[in-house]
């Protein structure tokens, strides 16, 4: 296994493509590539008695070797900015380049955190204009930009809902109700809370079922978490009654924002009667996903749970920015910092390029891709549910499956044919599912094309050429990858002897 | 017409004809009437032009005093070290900067490599046996050990040394709050950490105690005892840091005997950022990896028997195991740990050291040559200490003679702990504070002398 299979002397596999051995495995004496500043000298007799006997053996290379090494790495990734990428509820869409300029700035990258806040009064400004847009976008009265992510919010609006309870003297209420199709951060969020989930059964529509709502709806509610428009790309038209029920329950709505890309500058949630929702920044206001992060996950909230939001808040006085770190209600501290400050100036950026005349172009532009890529498609794929969609839409495998063909093998052949699949497997209330989510940033001949790749599997189906498609991909530098060997028997760091 | 959307009003028409609608309005028929704005009617500004965007951040930018103008004796968590140029444009790559979390591992092979590397760097920097590919920052992390461990134990009682940093206390605390179980904190009397009152809490029904290495204060030592303590009442010994760059130059949370070791990794290359993107590192021994929270990336083959990386143990992660997941993180720090491998890439083994050794260096200038009138914390200091002068007013008349010369002289500890008299400064020095920088300091310092 830890053999790379290739010649020792030459690392190009086809063409100008490249193996790249781990570092590790750089024949190196460790070298300090580097020239750095500070004062030579000794350290203190006390802290000399506590040095490290072993070292800790992390091989340097110098920086051309570096700089090759990582990028040979990056020339194996799939990216935004090198292709088409279609996942479902991720709202892959194009990072503006200003905004990676601007935030690069010394003034606002190299800023400590505990500066006197006197000294901070321009981020400080920039972020609390971004407090009122996100409000004003969402429909809401009160904010904190301190979540981390998207999980993160859902666990701090949580924490307020559980403060406005306890505040009532609903100490009681520990149910969170969440749809059968929420995202899975959804009920982790709530266990982490000290709720329990009680999952809701889909109708036939897809959508919440009023009566199977209706059905849970007791002394017990403390919230239902729900994602509006849902992951199967529908819009819960219900929404109105929806929230009216669970508030006569005595409950409130959470609502998960991930999905804001279908409404942003067409409708507001806030509106709709939802108490609270997480804005993932690093989905609707195109902040990069960097392989997995950093993102940001702002919390809009109604004056209900305004008194609990979180400390430390951004605060204006006259012309007069502070930070408070104390309220009585808060439901208190979350994060170390006041929040992931560099994505949420990417987020402020990209608002002030749309502003009040363009913003609602981003969801006319999404939900028109994505109903373009369904009637597209939905003569070749199974679509379990009719209609309109928004921002995304779902097929299933339901007619490949009668060649033997999965979900899986349709991902995999669309690699080979030049696309990142699309979120497959989710959600779970149906069979082989494949999420399509476009985004505005696409062009209509990249629809075509990523429309085209997948009419070409289906007829391939249908004509049983099937077997390119279980051995798909072939192309990538790596073909399918052994998962469950990856999980039997963990190997998670280099060892020289592995 | 708008730069980042492509599509032509004429484009617009062929797709709307193509799926049978008129006008784009029409898209939205789902979403009832009363719910639907009026375009262009939020209370948003008008929209700015990229060279707007780039004026009005320039100038949000030069209204704020930053480490490139100023002399930073700041840490508290944060430090400001030496970033590389090569790290900032590692990450500024597309590949990286805009992929997603790899979860096609075929054509995310590079960000799956690079975390694999990160992993292998972390775990041996800190002398633990694995990694995972990453938390927000090490507040959170702090917290997420301490929900760990009482998985791991099956028992409750959490024990907080009161020399942790308070903001890692007060994310932990809170994150417990809503759950059963009991968490204490033992409060220090001094700017230090006293072990024989940690260890006094430490009993049988405590799930692990946390201790900060080098502690909130900067003190550096020995945790010999406490690790005999917990063998002793079956309890996990969670190491938190605020600056890994610390275990090139001094013994490791692994040397140390840490079943779980956190903190932050913003050290590694990423920029204090005014709080964030950081990074928190989250390390564990071998035995309890499958309660380890968050993503890990593990090393595999392909069909072909070629060496691949994947993302592995997801049944313990949200999108498989939901209610019962051993957390709720989802998006991570990704691009972080990207930048963080890069910086250790660049640096090995002595450039980390010189880096550690050398912010130890200029503390010990600094504390050698302190008026009388100005003590610091003694015992072992890795890069921070506590200086504490005659009174409130003397501290007040040097911070302000400090900002004279563009020094950030220290955070007022009071600010983040609001037992603390308010006397007292929390001083940090790194690589980037040169001789001149403290001479400039020690001249400001003559004014409470």
């Amino acid at each position: 296994m830890s053999a790379l299979n290739i010649s020792n002397t030459y690392s190009a596999v086809g063409g100008i493509q490249h193996e790249e051995p781990l570092l590790f495995e750089h024949a190196h004496e460790t070298t300090e590539s580097i020239s750095l500043p500070g004062i030579q000298g000794d350290i203190s007799a006390e802290l000399n008695a506590f040095r490290r006997q072993k070292p800790a053996n992390i091989p340097g290379l110098s920086e051309p070797e570096t700089v090759r090494h990582f990028v040979r790495m990056s020339q194996w990734n799939h990216a935004i900015e090198t292709g088409f990428y279609p996942l479902g509820s991720c709202t892959m869409k194009y990072n503006p380049r200003v905004n990676e300029q601007v935030v690069r700035l010394s003034g606002l990258a190299n800023i400590h955190p505990d500066q006197p806040v006197d000294s901070v009064q321009g981020v400080l400004a920039l972020l609390h204009e971004l407090q009122l847009w996100l409000c004003e976008i969402a429909g809401f009265s009160g904010v904190t930009l301190q979540p981390a992510a998207g999980a993160h919010g859902e666990l701090a609006g949580l924490m307020m809902i559980r403060s406005c309870l306890d505040a009532r003297g609903q100490q009681h209420r520990k149910k969170v109700l969440v749809p059968d199709s929420a995202h899975g951060t959804n009920p982790a969020s709530a266990a982490l809370c000290g709720m329990h989930c009680v999952e809701l059964k889909s109708g036939a529509d897809g959508r919440i079922d009023l009566q199977e709502l209706k059905k849970h709806l007791n002394d017990d509610v403390a919230a239902l978490m729900m994602t509006n428009p849902n992951t199967a790309g529908a819009f819960e038209s219900d929404i109105k009654e929806i929230c009216t029920l669970v508030h006569d329950a005595g409950g409130l709505v959470y609502g998960d924002g991930a999905n804001l890309n279908a409404l942003v500058g067409m409708a507001r949630p806030g509106d709709m009667g939802i108490d609270c929702l997480h804005i993932n920044v690093h989905k609707t206001f195109s902040t990069p996903h960097g392989g997995g992060g950093p993102g940001a996950g702002p919390v809009v909230v109604n004056e209900v749970l305004a008194p609990f939001l979180p400390v430390p808040r951004i605060v204006k006085d006259g012309d007069v920015y502070h930070i408070e770190t104390q309220a009585e209600q808060s439901c208190g501290t979350i994060l170390g910092s006041i929040g992931q400050v560099g994505v949420l100036l990417r987020a402020h950026a990209y608002i002030a390029a749309f502003g009040r005349t363009h913003l609602h172009k981003i969801a006319e532009d999404a939900v028109l891709n994505a109903n373009y890529v369904l009637h597209r498609l939905k003569a070749a794929y199974h679509v379990p549910f009719e209609g309109l969609c928004k921002h995304e839409c779902l097929l299933t495998d339901e007619y490949q499956n009668k060649h033997g063909v999965k979900t899986l093998d349709v991902a995999k052949q669309l690699i080979d044919l030049g696309f990142h699949p699309m979120t497959i497997y989710f959600p779970l209330i149906v069979h082989g599912a494949m999420l399509i989510e476009p985004t505005e940033t696409e062009s209509k001949s990249t629809l075509d094309s990523f429309c085209d790749a997948m009419l070409e599997i289906a007829a391939q189906c249908e004509a049983g050429d099937t077997q390119v498609l279980h051995d798909a991909p072939v192309q990538p530098i790596r073909r399918r990858l052994d998962e469950t060997q990856a999980a039997r028997k963990p190997v998670l760091v280099w060892s020289d002897d592995v | 017409m708008m730069r980042f959307l492509p599509h032509t009003d004429s484009d617009r028409n062929t797709m709307l004809e193509a799926i049978g609608m008129e006008t784009m309005h029409d898209l939205f028929a789902d979403i009832p009437s009363e719910f639907h704005l009026e375009q262009g009617k939020l209370n948003l500004p008008d929209a700015l032009s990229e060279a707007g965007i780039v004026r009005k951040f320039t100038q949000a930018s030069e209204q704020n005093s930053h480490a490139g103008n100023t002399r930073c004796f700041l840490g508290g968590g944060t430090y400001h070290h030496f970033v590389p140029a090569v790290v900032d444009y590692i990450i500024s790559r597309g590949e990286f900067l805009t992929a997603y979390t790899p979860y096609q591992p075929e054509i995310s092979q590079g960000t799956l490599q690079t975390l694999f590397e990160f992993q292998s760097m972390i775990a041996r920097l800190t002398g633990m046996d694995v990694s995972n590919a990453s938390m927000y920052e090490a507040a959170t992390a702090t917290a997420e050990a301490a929900l760990m461990a009482r998985r791991v134990t099956r028992k409750s009682k959490v024990v907080m040394a009161g020399s942790v940093n308070p903001r890692y206390r007060s994310v932990t605390q809170n994150y417990l709050s809503r759950l059963e179980g009991e968490y204490i904190e033992v409060e220090m009397d001094g700017f230090g950490t006293d072990l024989d009152k940690v260890i006094a809490e430490v009993d049988e029904k405590a799930a692990c105690v946390i201790v900060q290495y080098p502690d909130f204060y900067g003190s550096v030592y020995d945790l010999a005892d406490l690790r005999e303590a917990c063998d002793a009442a079956k309890c996990l010994m969670v190491i938190a840091f605020s600056d890994a760059t610390a275990f090139a130059l001094i013994q490791s949370p692994g040397d140390c005997g840490a079943d779980i070791a956190v903190g932050s990794g913003q050290s590694l290359g990423i920029p204090m950022g005014f709080g964030g993107p950081h990074l928190g590192l989250f390390t564990c021994k071998q035995k309890y990896v499958r309660q380890m929270p968050g993503r890990v990336c593990g090393m595999t083959s392909d069909v072909d028997g070629k060496r691949g990386f994947v993302l592995t143990l997801s049944t313990r992660e949200q999108h498989i195991r939901r209610e019962k997941a051993t957390s709720n993180i989802c998006s991570n720090q990704g691009l972080m740990c990207t930048a963080a491998a890069t910086y250790m890439t660049l640096m090995g083994d002595e450039g980390l050291k010189t880096v550690a050794t050398r912010s130890a260096t200029a503390l010990n200038c600094l504390i050698s040559k302190l008026p009388s009138q100005v003590t610091a914390a003694q015992g072992a200091r890795f890069h921070e200490t506590v200086l504490s002068f005659e009174s409130h007013e003397k501290r007040e008349l040097f911070l302000a003679e400090a900002r004279k010369q563009d020094i950030f002289a220290g955070i007022p500890l009071e600010q983040l702990d609001s037992g603390i008299e308010s006397k007292h400064l929390l001083v940090a020095t790194t690589e980037m504070i040169e001789e001149a920088d403290i001479q400039d300091y020690l001249a400001a310092l003559e004014v409470v002398a």
